[in-house]
């Protein structure tokens, strides 16, 4: 008996040794975790002198961008697909797998000319109908529906498709070129067998392809060597790219001070989205080199199905509050926000304008009491929504409680996960303000807190602001749209669906060995080197 | 024997029955939806609503359990949504980690504490015994994610000894596998250590005040003689205790030390599904932990047999 259960207890220990000693890589290579679903591929996991490791804080659901808008997703699908047409430095669409393209008079029909000899990571080329199925596939859900509408796709010939506009729009060109929620270009077989949460198979025509992605681990991008090329120079996300580098490991490192210090450290070339607070640290470190971006704005957002259907009440919050002082405290530095009335970024000439701005940053106490008066305010609970798992917005939260309490508003936290948030936000009960940060976008119609239509949370139901946005979506000409978005702002702020508190920048550093990194609306890792 | 073992056995099922119904109604009752999380913080809620008719998330939630209890029953743990692949395979792929941080910790941890706590033992009351009992408190009072911080700051920020986070497997050879689990099992296993030597301490205690080493001290048995086979074996079985009671508990604390070391287990695995609500990964996770966690118990009560031969015949 004792010989039998010490050996059944060896064989135990023994099976316990083996899984522990297990190799979690050749085993997902085995069953088939490479997303290329190509088991003859081998999975690389070991850098080489010329790859780069990028620590980045969160895992995309899925590289598939029609499916989500959320910036992992813009940000690390970017290496792999392309688009018609994308952004230049001016934030204007210009051609990228399109040669060309044309617009009928009344904008009712665009032609795209296709590049020849484009291929995809399977190595087949690129034609119209790999194209048809992709938009088709991308404009079927999400703010690309509601952009597009009933627009069809037809193929012309193997090399020209053409766009037929449900609604003829100057957002159009835009709405393609957009990188949130991207128009990628995938093959053909790719999106027929996609499911309801996207492709499975990431197969773009990008510089770099997918590798591998072990999950909660890390994705491997490779350098695709038949990559096609514009000629020209680099120009915001189009012109010249090339991948300078064999390989790119995206870790996945949710832990700030873990990624502070692994760059700080060498652990890793890059690290996305560093926390503020930790740049007085960052700014003395050796051998990195830091890079301040701009995000977005910061935005106070109001239930208006709430207590905050009255407007009195929205402008009361208004003056109650000491913007630079929340940016201040949320931020830690003045490196990291900017006072700034603007929904548009200075560089979007086309659209920014400072239309509204005698609203912004308006601190004024006894103003604030004097409408909460008006209002017929008489100590309501006001409910902050708010989640720890963003620093900057649970301390905005904080500060906008201090803040409301100071002129006589009964305000009161509810701090939950993110993902808790999410879902209590889209109920129209049990919430009256909440914090989040809206990425810099083309036009403002792809702000999706504005028009009705998008019954976003907080819910905007007013008939000007939508007025006004389909007077811009139909502009005959880019001044008229200008002309409309300066009356819109200045709506914006009168009537305060939202408060735009402040531009925001973040941070994320690399190794000064890296040469020719940018940042063009999320990182750009073509056309980086590593010095020798 | 076989009757014990065979009780024991059908005792696990009424405990992991009750962790699936627990489990499966704590994360559907919380709020917060993965298909909001998976199309983004922009999406419209007739969007968000798509997809989940899509994922089978509008069913009753009765519906849902009735669902994923049958399947579980026949072997069949869940789909992940957010990975897309069965839970059983994105459990195992996560496995190998964890397991080895949990060995390395526990070897660490009874590498120190055993010797320890019989130093301590033996030299009751002078300042070694004092010192290993102050080592053995802070042990217990620092809190493991703290300890790890600070081993980072020390040993990878300031002496950049080790390296400041990541895994590697095995087979990018032994040196590289320890050398970046070494940070997080010492984190993770001082907490064992502390545990483990207070037990050694005060059962070695009870040992050596017993009346047959007594005898064996009268006799003329050298010390170690003593200490080693007299008194250890004799005091071994609430030290086997407490070493796989924490067991168990590595598991546990590897949700912290993983996501300070960024170490990709199935800590991680767990907290990167509870934050996207992946629910059918948490259910599954939490469900094979607490099989293993009561694996691990039998196995340790059928060791005490082993041990010393009066348990197993009280059985008889």
């Amino acid at each position: 008996m004792n010989k039998r259960f010490m050996m059944s207890s060896f064989l135990i220990l023994s099976a316990m040794t083996v899984a522990a000693c297990a190799d979690p890589e050749p085993e997902n290579a085995v069953t088939g975790t490479n997303e290329q679903g190509d088991e003859e591929t081998p999975v690389t996991t070991e850098e080489t002198e010329n790859s780069v490791s990028l620590a980045w804080n969160s895992q995309p659901p899925t590289l598939d961008p029609h499916v989500t808008n959320t910036n992992v997703v813009r940000d690390l699908a970017r290496p792999i697909f392309e688009q018609l047409v994308t952004f230049d430095v001016s934030y204007e669409p210009i051609p990228m797998l399109a040669d060309s393209f044309e617009e009928n008079e009344d904008g009712s029909e665009i032609t795209f000319y296709l590049r020849e000899g484009v291929l995809f990571h399977n190595d087949e080329e690129m034609t119209a109908d790999d194209v048809v199925a992709s938009m088709e596939k991308w404009q079927s859900g999400g703010a690309p529906a509601a952009a597009m509408g009933d627009s069809t796709w037809e193929e012309i010939d193997e090399y020209t498709v053409k766009l037929h506009v449900d609604e003829p729009s100057i957002s159009v060109m835009y709405t393609l070129a957009d990188v949130t929620q991207a128009a990628a270009i995938m093959p053909k077989e790719i999106i027929d067998s996609a499911g309801s949460t996207g492709v499975e198979q990431y197969i773009g025509t990008g510089p770099f392809q997918v590798e591998d992605w072990v999950y909660d681990s890390y994705i491997q991008f490779s350098k695709f060597d038949d990559y096609q090329s514009l000629d020209g120079e680099p120009n915001g996300l189009g012109g010249k790219k090339e991948a300078l580098v064999d390989d790119l490991f995206v870790y996945f490192v949710a832990d700030d001070s873990t990624r502070t210090n692994g760059i700080i450290t060498g652990e890793y070339d890059y690290a996305f989205q560093l926390p503020q607070d930790s740049y007085d640290q960052l700014e003395g470190a050796d051998g990195i080199v830091n890079d301040v971006w701009p995000f977005g704005f910061q935005t106070l957002v109001f239930n208006k199905e709430g207590i905050f259907g009255d407007q009195s009440l929205r402008s009361a919050v208004n003056y109650g509050l000491n913007n630079e002082d929340l940016l201040a405290l949320a931020f830690t530095d003045e490196t990291f926000y900017e006072m700034e009335p603007a929904y548009m970024r200075p560089e979007q000439t086309s659209w920014y304008t400072q239309a509204g701005e005698e609203h912004y940053d308006v601190y004024d106490l006894e103003q604030a009491e004097q409408l909460l008066d008006e209002a017929g305010y008489s100590g309501e609970e006001i409910t902050i929504l708010t989640s720890e798992d963003y620093s900057y917005h649970y301390n905005s939260a904080i500060i906008t409680q201090q803040a409301l309490e100071d002129f006589g508003m009964n305000a009161t936290l509810d701090a939950t996960d993110w993902a808790t948030l999410l879902e209590r936000r889209d109920q129209k009960e049990g919430w009256d303000i909440f914090f989040t940060q809206f990425t810099t976008v083309a036009t403002p119609l792809s702000y999706p807190f504005l028009h009705s239509e998008n019954e976003y949370a907080g819910w905007t139901n007013n008939e000007e602001i939508d007025r006004h946005l389909d007077g811009i979506r139909y502009a005959d000409s880019q001044d008229e749209a200008t002309e409309l978005f300066e009356d819109l702002q200045q709506i914006i702020w009168e009537d305060l669906p939202v408060i735009n508190v402040g531009m925001v920048n973040f941070i994320s550093s690399y190794s000064d060995d890296i040469d020719g990194y940018s940042e063009f609306m999320g990182p750009i890792f073509w056309n980086m080197s590593i010095e020798e | 024997m076989k009757a014990y073992i065979l009780k024991r056995i059908l005792s696990v099922i009424p405990v992991l029955l009750v962790v699936a119904v627990v489990v499966f109604f704590i994360i559907h009752l919380t709020p917060g939806d993965p298909a909001a999380v998976i199309l983004g913080p922009e999406a419209t809620q007739q969007d968000v609503e798509q997809l989940r008719e899509n994922l089978g998330l509008n069913l009753p939630i009765y519906e849902q359990f009735v669902t994923w209890f049958f399947n579980v029953l026949r072997g069949d743990l869940g789909w992940s949504i957010y990975m897309n692949k069965p839970v059983l395979n994105a459990f195992f792929d996560q496995l190998g980690p964890t397991f080895s941080l949990a060995i390395l910790s526990q070897a660490i941890a009874i590498l120190i504490a055993i010797p320890m706590g019989i130093i301590a033992a033996s030299r009751r009351g002078t300042y070694l015994d004092r010192l290993v009992m102050s080592f053995s408190l802070f042990g217990v009072s620092v809190p493991n994610f703290l300890l790890a911080l600070l081993l980072v700051l020390i040993f990878a920020v300031h002496f950049s000894l080790l390296p400041v986070a990541g895994y590697q497997p095995l087979s990018a050879g032994v040196f590289e596998h320890v050398r970046y689990l070494i940070l997080p099992a010492i984190a993770l296993g001082a907490i064992q250590a502390a545990l483990i030597s207070r037990v050694t301490r005060s059962s070695m205690l009870e040992v050596l005040h017993s009346n047959y080493v007594k005898t064996a001290v009268a006799k003329g048995a050298k010390e170690s003689v003593v200490v080693i086979k007299h008194a250890l074996k004799n005091a071994f079985i609430p030290i086997l205790t407490v070493i796989g009671q924490t067991f168990g508990q590595l598991i546990a604390g590897a949700v912290v030390i993983e996501t300070v070391f960024n170490i990709p287990g199935i800590g991680q695995l767990i907290i990167n599904a509870i934050t996207r609500r992946d629910f059918e990964v948490v259910q599954g996770s939490i469900l094979l932990i607490a099989t293993f966690y009561v694996v691990i118990n039998l196995v340790v009560d059928l060791m005490y047999g082993l041990i010393d031969p009066r348990v197993r015949l009280n059985r008889k």
